[in-house]
């Protein structure tokens, strides 16, 4: 398992060398000028030129590809182009908003949607298996803006229950921590609601078809035991896929998300830097996310062997 | 329903939800409530260098944190702000300055006339006013501790205003060694001697900025007016909250989780003004002018008649109602590239921009010997303002018998696009879209979009030397009358020669919770002397 451990994680440098090396080339290619944007619009394209050399802009491609290398492989993703401010440090400042909203999103979506989902199965056909789905459809087809704006107008303008918008670190305690936060993870959570819930209801709709539940029911094992024990467990490789994929797709829910609810986290953080090109920040939260990708993804492989352990790696 | 709408629809339900009490605004409110100030900004700040980056959202931050050694007035007049007396010789080329007492820094150190020079000095470099007194300076050096002097080869009659005017960059004062930066590299100590101190360590940017009030700040004595005046800071932190989204800013707004909304979207202003907790008022009464430019260098817009016909057919209300919709308040048609409702405005010779006349731009078209070269017409689809003028223009060139090759795109490319002098056809552009701050069109001084020195010129480089002799005229002028005459004579000038075309004047609204006092108009947002109960 450790040996597994270590060449998935040597793999993954090839891969994130090479999203390095696709993203500085596409901003390369792209137009747009961060120069122009610093100087501000009255300033001379002399002055912009002035900039953009300080900056170090007017150097070759390869000579600027190979010094960010060089500086990503010690651990430093350079300084922002715009705030000089460290991208490490950047990222770090809002990293915390943006797990947090994850962590909070895949607690409610898959509390909610993985019991919805068996027993949606259980119960095919029936009203409760119809309106369950068509509560995931409906939670797969409104924009996350849509719900996140019905979200506040209820809950945060007209119960005054939570604030509209912010973020409070949850070194400042649980509760502040949670009352910004419950809006934009139900919001995000009901995409992941409508496909996690699909999937478990798919896949347990083929399991409790086997032999083995049949003979446990036969057997006269409670419902409640065949479901979530004996057919919920069978189940559950795809689903923890499926909520493996949702972890890197929440990364670009929350760019929606984070919007609404004005959270400063990684997604804006992303926004703001595309549409300024700012570079290095650019580069440094995509290495960021690739890595976040790909560790996911290890997670997954690994938490297969625990959920079936006829899987050996 | 489109997303503007939506927008509309649930910020309105949440105004009559709030209109009827079902909101309590007690939600953000604490204890120190009173003496926090929270503030939803224009716009990110992305850095902090007034000097480096000159968009007004750094210039509004640099107010709190650094003073200025003069300030206008809201009647355009440069008064003492850092500077306790000046002095100038006889035939205008030494002036000598001396600065108030007891000014500090907020690292405790005073200020001394060093410092004034070296901020003046990288100012200079970046400031277009500050350049021109560059070309003509003999020496610019401390005398004593407190008071320095500015020696010139030729009397320069607009020195006060331009230590004193608002628009970016202002002259800000810092320590020397902060001072001594290279002005194209971004300082990283931002230690000034304004009202307020800014808190690196909470600054998270796109998200957060955060100003303590600076104990030892000396203010002035004389009424508040503009950047004039007593800056007394009435709250002991000011917290700049970045929202991108126009919705949720309103929400905080009515939630009263925040105080102040500089620039609401025009759409959600009549919700906001239903809320009976909250007040709208008019942001900045220098409002802004709408422009679209056209480059000079390249067919069809070399040919001064193909601008002509432009400028005959172009309506100026079909411009602004696309940008503020059907609120009348916020706009006004100007004969004028300068800013209406200011001392110095003019509309001589701007009677081709009064009447829309297609008839007649098809006529000036058709003299031009136009080849059916198609237009480049590069617009930022990311800016409102910017997205709504390309669509009217498209419109408008098709009506008048141009091609069009609309180059839908981002504010960043543009920003690109627009430094290209090449040919249209070889990466380069027809004419692109902007808006100018109406602060910065009230006079030539820092008007970069009107002149029209060819090479040296603004995107589109158009060479007019009728334009440039007035713009001499007016800096040389000794009077009122006579820069009346110089402002007349130079928009006569470039009416006839289109060196951009304005399309119109707008204002924006102003948002605050109504338990906030002393809000009030100007060019920037004035945060002393406001007090929150």
């Amino acid at each position: 398992m450790l040996a597994f451990i270590v060449r998935r994680i040597i793999t993954t440098i090839p891969v994130m060398a090479f999203v390095a090396l696709f993203v500085f080339s596409l901003l390369y290619v792209a137009p747009g000028d961060p120069a122009a944007v610093i100087a501000g619009d009255q300033a001379s394209p002399a002055d912009v030129e002035r900039i953009r050399a300080s900056l170090g802009l007017d150097r070759p491609y390869l000579v600027r590809f190979a010094e960010w290398s060089f500086r990503v492989l010690q651990g430093d993703l350079g300084t922002s182009i715009f705030t000089s401010l460290p991208v490490t440090q950047l990222i770090a400042q809002r990293i915390e908003p943006t797990l947090s909203l994850m962590v909070l999103t895949l607690i409610f979506a898959v509390s909610i949607a993985v019991p919805m989902g068996v027993i949606a199965a259980w119960k095919a056909g029936t009203w409760i298996d119809r309106g369950a789905m068509a509560f995931a459809v409906f939670g797969f087809s409104v924009p996350v803006f849509v719900v996140g704006y019905l979200l506040a107008y209820v809950f945060a303008l007209q119960l005054d229950w939570v604030p509209v918008q912010g973020y409070t670190p949850l070194s400042q305690g649980f509760w502040p921590w949670f009352r910004n936060l419950i809006l934009p993870a139900m919001t995000l959570g009901l995409v992941y609601i409508a496909l996690i819930a699909r999937i478990t209801r798919a896949t347990m709709l083929e399991v409790l078809q086997q032999d083995y539940v049949r003979t446990a029911q036969a057997k006269g094992v409670g419902q409640r035991e065949v479901l979530f024990l004996h057919a919920l467990k069978n189940a559950a490789v795809p689903i923890v896929t499926i909520i493996g994929i949702g972890i890197a797709l929440l990364i670009g829910g929350a760019v929606v998300t984070e919007s609404v609810f004005a959270i400063p986290g990684l997604g804006r953080l992303t926004v703001d830097a595309i549409l300024r090109r700012d570079y290095p920040v650019i580069q440094g939260v995509v290495l960021m996310f690739s890595l976040v990708y790909v560790l996911v993804n290890l997670l997954i492989d690994l938490t297969y062997t625990i959920v079936d352990p006829r899987i050996r790696y | 329903m489109d997303r503007r709408t939506f927008l509309k629809t649930a910020a309105g339900t949440g105004a009559l939800a709030a209109a009827g009490g079902l909101a309590m605004p007690a939600l953000a409110q604490g204890a120190a409530a009173a003496k926090t100030l929270r503030f939803v900004p224009q716009a990110n700040l992305a850095n902090f260098d007034p000097i480096w980056g000159t968009q007004y959202v750094v210039r509004n931050a640099a107010l709190l944190v650094w003073d200025t050694l003069y300030g206008i007035d809201s009647k355009f007049e440069p008064k003492r702000q850092m500077v306790e007396s000046e002095t100038v010789s006889a035939d205008g080329l030494t002036w000598t300055f001396k600065l108030r007492d007891g000014l500090k820094f907020h690292d405790g150190a005073p200020v001394t006339s060093k410092d004034v020079v070296q901020s003046l000095k990288r100012w200079q470099a970046r400031d277009p006013m500050g350049l021109m007194i560059k070309a003509i300076e003999v020496e610019l050096a401390p005398v004593d501790d407190m008071s320095w002097k500015w020696v010139l080869n030729k009397p320069y009659p607009k020195m006060l205003l331009a230590l004193g005017k608002n628009n970016a960059p202002c002259t800000f004062i810092m320590p020397e060694r902060i001072a001594n930066t290279d002005p194209f590299t971004q300082i990283t100590e931002y230690i000034g001697s304004g009202p307020m101190k800014f808190v690196r360590s909470e600054w998270v940017p796109g998200a957060k900025a955060v100003f303590e009030k600076f104990a030892d700040y000396k203010p002035r004595t004389e009424k508040p007016d503009w950047l004039s005046g007593g800056k007394v800071m009435m709250f002991d932190r000011v917290e700049w909250v970045i929202m991108p989204d126009p919705a949720t800013a309103a929400a905080a707004l009515q939630n009263g989780e925040v105080d102040w909304w500089e620039t609401p979207l025009a759409d959600l202003v009549p919700i906001l003004k239903r809320n009976t907790n909250v007040s709208v008022d008019i942001g900045d009464p220098l409002g802004n002018i709408g422009a679209f430019r056209m480059n000079h260098l390249h067919p069809p817009f070399n040919n001064v008649k193909v601008r002509q016909a432009v400028m005959t057919a172009l309506n100026q209300e079909d411009y602004m109602r696309s940008i503020v919709g059907d609120d009348d308040k916020l706009w006004k048609p100007m004969a004028s590239f300068f800013t209406p409702g200011t001392p110095l405005y003019t509309e001589e010779g701007g009677e081709i921009m009064k009447k829309k006349n297609v008839a007649e731009a098809k006529k000036l078209l058709a003299e031009s010997g136009y080849k059916d070269e198609p237009v480049i017409c590069v617009v930022a689809q990311d800016m409102a303002a910017t997205k709504s003028m390309g669509d009217v223009t498209a419109e408008l060139l098709k009506s008048i018998g141009m091609k069009v090759d609309f180059v839908a795109t981002d504010w960043g490319t543009v920003g690109a696009r627009r430094a290209q002098k090449t040919a249209p056809g070889q990466g380069g552009w027809s004419m692109f879209h902007t808006w100018h701050a109406g602060a910065d069109c009230v006079n030539p001084a820092s008007y970069t979009a009107v002149r029209a020195n060819g090479e040296k010129a603004w995107f589109g480089w158009p060479d007019v030397p009728a334009v440039e002799t007035e713009v001499t005229n007016w800096f040389n002028a000794k009077d009122m009358a006579e820069e009346k005459a110089a402002m007349g004579r130079l928009n006569k000038a470039a009416v006839e020669n289109v060196v951009y075309c304005p399309t119109g004047f707008y204002l924006g609204y102003q948002a605050w919770r109504k338990n906030v006092s002393g809000v009030t108009s100007g060019p920037f947002p004035v945060l002393w002397g406001v007090t929150k109960a």
